[in-house]
């Protein structure tokens, strides 16, 4: 792609200005402040719009940076310029008031809509990543000589890592998991809440389980006793039985008893001899006696029996009151256990639903997992090419002084020279700079794909010494893309005068 | 006559397991409870149905003890109670040979029974349950029968697993009013033929809204009812709207603010919303620490407009980050895709 002439209506600082660009080298040289900045930021937003913030942090945006004061309503400009071929016009007016994009084909007359796909094409699919990316590269930001090095290799594992200088792989992989480790230690502890209330409920069962199985045999012992005293179920009919034989026969020997001795005595009346009457009083008597003793007797066991068995009775009771008592006390350890056993499962329930931090937790984890996959596709992709190219432009600016840009696994850099391998904290700022400007222009032609941009170098040389920046703008008139120079010295025109190199100056 | 009907107590509930208010909240169902039994010595009425689901789990004797101690203190009440499918009348239900008061009728077969009053002319319906499910309908095509005074139906159920109904045949069916329970949310039904009172006081987090119980009254020859606001505290939503603007420490006082509007001492859910800028971290355990807060739902999403994010990021990492989620439209990989892209943007370097 070529720009081939500017013409900016009102932007920022500049008005009514028009700059015509020719292929190979352009030389835009400008006080500090002047507008060499805006110039770049101007093409920018040509081809991919002014990004405007909302809310709090759109006080500073790109859109009200560059907003004319005087003539807000005529905000922009035009741009003519030839990719593949074809040559084009871009005319955009930013302002609120009157917005306006219009793209026309000068080649067929073809007017356009940039904004509905049209100007995409055009440029190749190159989004506005890859242009911040490859097309304008700046001075390296840090000043001291660690910061540098640092910056270098994130830079260049920016790009290994996701085709993107600009983003840090690690960090995002840091942040993510620090919000994982936030949500996994409320999930613990919410865990730990259910866990240790399941393990008082099994200790609760357990005790109960205890207690069940205590009551359990002191039904079986109470069963046994019961058994014993009442062995075939009769309770006390047999004992209540001989009681009353036992009574039955006491008051019939009195009866007989007191009987016999009447009828022996009623004889003894009638008795002629006194021996036989003297012998049948005292059988009467004697029966009498014997009768008396026999039924005292009788009636004493069947007391005796009766007590017994108020005992026996008494004793029967006492023990199915027992049987029952415990039996119910069981039955209530065994609902209790049962009650416990569901609030249990309830609780294993609720230890394995996927509570909303777990939720959070897989989402972080698909992040992660993503990030790290698609990083990994790009690296494959890029990687290999990235430092090769890098390798050769690097040997192309220091003229074959370093051969080689190396990167471990830790994402730390070195520089192969012909004799040995210098890691990155042994070099100079100005070897930095080097490496850099070697690792965007590479990054530059692996990402445009097809599209050769422009590349626009400003403010870049800054560092470099006199040699190594003669070394660098002879490289840069063998390549084949358009290259925007923008610097506040003359250093670059004398050299390129000097060695004869061909450049457009252009002045703001 | 006057009569009051309660469903769904859930004695013995456990709500919100793990979290700091649980046991308190255990206490406070069985103070309703007393509460609600301390009002109807106060001011008697004539009848108290328990629409089933009086207690949690299986009762133990010693908690039909205590019920029972509070139902002999309101003797002039007849108390009528079916078991609902948390305390159904299992093998060993301790309901079985619980020998309750003089006034209190508790329905101990799963067939429907109907008993009339002995002081009033009313006729009460119902069955219980004796098993965890009754999945058949038995309630279908049931009708009063003849005979003066009102007819009043207890049941409990009303889903597929619990006694299916066809509320409006049962809404006809003749009955004076069908005390329902099972649905912990109040529900009433045409103009107070039939009602669902809910939970006297709310058992997990589901049962948002407000809770009581339901009065009634005799107007002539109809029965009047209305619900009784009576729960110590209610479980509510919160949904807070977050913008580009918002804070996390505005959100953290919002929310705060609005705990303290609400009332302090209910149980929230808290809902976020709306989109939010990419600099916005909230922390989950501080926003939980405002109030009595059951769960947080984040559903805000980061202020992103992915279509021109894609275009703008396209052959970068980023770019292929957003493409790689486009079309999978999952809640997980909708976090995930923003997670990812806030963990990316929010760290990258300035170009």
């Amino acid at each position: 792609m070529l720009i081939k002439r500017i013409t900016i209506r009102n932007f920022g600082k500049i008005h009514n200005r028009t700059f015509e660009f020719s292929d190979g080298i352009n030389l835009l040289y400008g006080e500090n402040e002047s507008g060499k900045t805006t110039l770049h930021t101007f093409i920018k937003c040509m081809f991919y719009g002014i990004p405007r913030t909302r809310g709090r942090a759109a006080k500073n945006d790109t859109y009200r940076t560059y907003e004319p004061w005087e003539n807000p309503g005529d905000y922009g400009g035009t741009i003519w310029f030839e990719s593949e071929g074809m040559s084009y016009r871009l005319t955009r007016n930013f302002s609120r008031e009157r917005p306006f994009a219009e793209l026309l084909c000068q080649n067929n007359g073809a007017l356009l809509n940039p904004d509905d796909g049209a100007l995409e094409e055009i440029l190749g699919n190159v989004s506005e990543a890859v242009y911040d990316n490859t097309v304008s590269i700046g001075q390296m930001k840090s000043v001291t000589g660690q910061d540098l090095v640092h910056e270098l290799q994130n830079y260049m594992a920016g790009y290994e890592g996701s085709a993107d200088s600009t983003i840090d792989i690690q960090r995002a992989s840091q942040m993510l998991k620090m919000t994982r480790k936030g949500f996994q230690v409320q999930e613990n502890r919410r865990k730990k809440a259910i866990d240790s209330e399941q393990i008082r409920i099994l200790s609760r069962i357990t005790y109960l389980e205890e207690e069940e199985k205590k009551l359990d045999a002191r039904m079986q012992s109470i069963r046994g006793k019961i058994n014993e005293l009442d062995p075939d179920g009769s309770g006390t009919e047999y004992i209540e039985r001989r009681i009353m034989k036992t009574r039955r026969k006491a008051h019939y020997i009195g009866l007989t008893s007191a009987l016999v001795s009447c009828i022996l005595l009623i004889l003894a009346m009638f008795m002629l001899r006194r021996s036989f009457r003297a012998a049948a009083v005292i059988c009467a008597v004697i029966v009498l006696a014997f009768g008396f003793i026999r039924r005292y007797m009788l009636g004493r066991e069947a007391d005796r029996l009766a007590e017994y068995c108020d005992e026996w009775k008494e004793h029967y009771k006492k023990l199915t009151w027992e049987m029952l008592h415990t039996e119910r006390a069981l039955v209530e350890r065994q609902t209790a256990i049962e009650n416990l056993r569901e609030e249990y499962s309830e609780g294993e329930d609720a230890l394995y639903r996927i509570s909303p931090e777990a939720e959070e937790v897989r989402a972080i984890n698909i992040a992660l997992s993503t990030i790290e996959s698609l990083s990994v596709n790009i690296n494959t992709q890029v990687g290999t090419r990235l430092r090769e190219r890098t390798s050769r432009i690097l040997a192309g600016i220091t003229n074959g002084k370093y051969t080689e840009v190396l990167m471990n696994e830790e994402l730390k850099m070195a520089v192969n020279t012909e004799a040995r391998v210098v890691p990155l904290e042994r070099l100079s700022r100005g070897t930095l700079e080097q490496i850099y400007f070697s690792l965007r222009m590479a990054a530059g032609e692996l990402f445009c794909g097809g599209v050769p941009f422009p590349v626009i170098l400003d403010d870049v040389f800054g560092t470099y010494d006199e040699e190594r920046l003669k070394s660098l703008l002879m490289w840069l008139r063998g390549e084949k893309r358009q290259v925007m120079i923008s610097t506040c010295s003359s250093r670059e025109a004398e050299l390129m005068l000097e060695e004869k190199i061909k450049f457009n100056e252009l002045l703001l | 006559m006057r009569f009051i009907h309660l469903a769904d107590v859930h004695l013995g509930a456990v709500p919100d397991r793990g979290s700091a208010w649980s046991s308190r909240r255990e206490e406070e169902i069985w103070e309703t409870f007393r509460r609600i039994i301390a009002g109807i010595r106060e001011n008697p009425v004539d009848l108290l149905f328990i629409a089933g689901d009086l207690f949690h789990r299986q009762p133990l004797i010693r908690d039909l003890k205590e019920v029972n101690r509070l139902f002999k203190t309101i003797p002039d009440t007849n108390i009528y109670i079916i078991a609902g499918n948390h305390d159904y009348i299992g093998r060993g239900s301790a309901y079985k040979k619980f020998r309750w008061a003089e006034n209190v009728i508790f329905f101990d077969r799963e067939e429907i029974m109907c008993i009339d009053d002995d002081k009033i002319p009313v006729t009460v319906y119902g069955f219980s349950y004796c098993h965890q499910e009754i999945c058949e309908s038995l309630l279908d095509g049931i009708c009063p029968e003849d005979g003066d005074g009102y007819h009043i139906l207890l049941a409990h159920g009303g889903d597929e697993k619990h006694v299916p109904i066809d509320f409006r045949d049962l809404m006809s069916s003749g009955f004076d009013y069908v005390a329902l329970g099972h649905i912990h949310k109040p529900h009433i039904f045409g103009n107070g033929e039939m009602a669902y009172p809910g939970a006297p006081e709310p058992i997990d987090r589901n049962d948002t809204g407000e809770h009581g119980y339901i009065e009634g009254w005799t107007e002539g020859d109809t029965i009047r009812i209305r619900f009784v606001p009576f729960a110590t505290r209610c479980y509510d939503i919160i949904e807070l709207k977050i913008d580009e603007d918002s804070t996390r420490e505005g959100i953290e006082e919002e929310l705060t603010e609005e705990i303290a509007r609400r009332g302090q001492e209910n149980i929230y859910r808290v809902v976020l919303s709306g989109m939010r800028s990419a600099d916005l971290l909230l922390i989950p355990e501080k926003l939980k620490a405002c109030g009595n807060i059951v769960d947080l739902q984040d559903e805000s999403r980061l202020m992103y407009d992915l279509e021109s994010l894609k275009k703008q990021y396209a052959g970068t990492l980023v770019g292929d980050y957003i493409r790689f989620f486009s079309g999978k439209i999952s809640d997980t990989e909708e976090k995930a895709l923003f997670y990812g892209l806030q963990a990316l943007l929010s760290t990258s370097r300035e170009r």
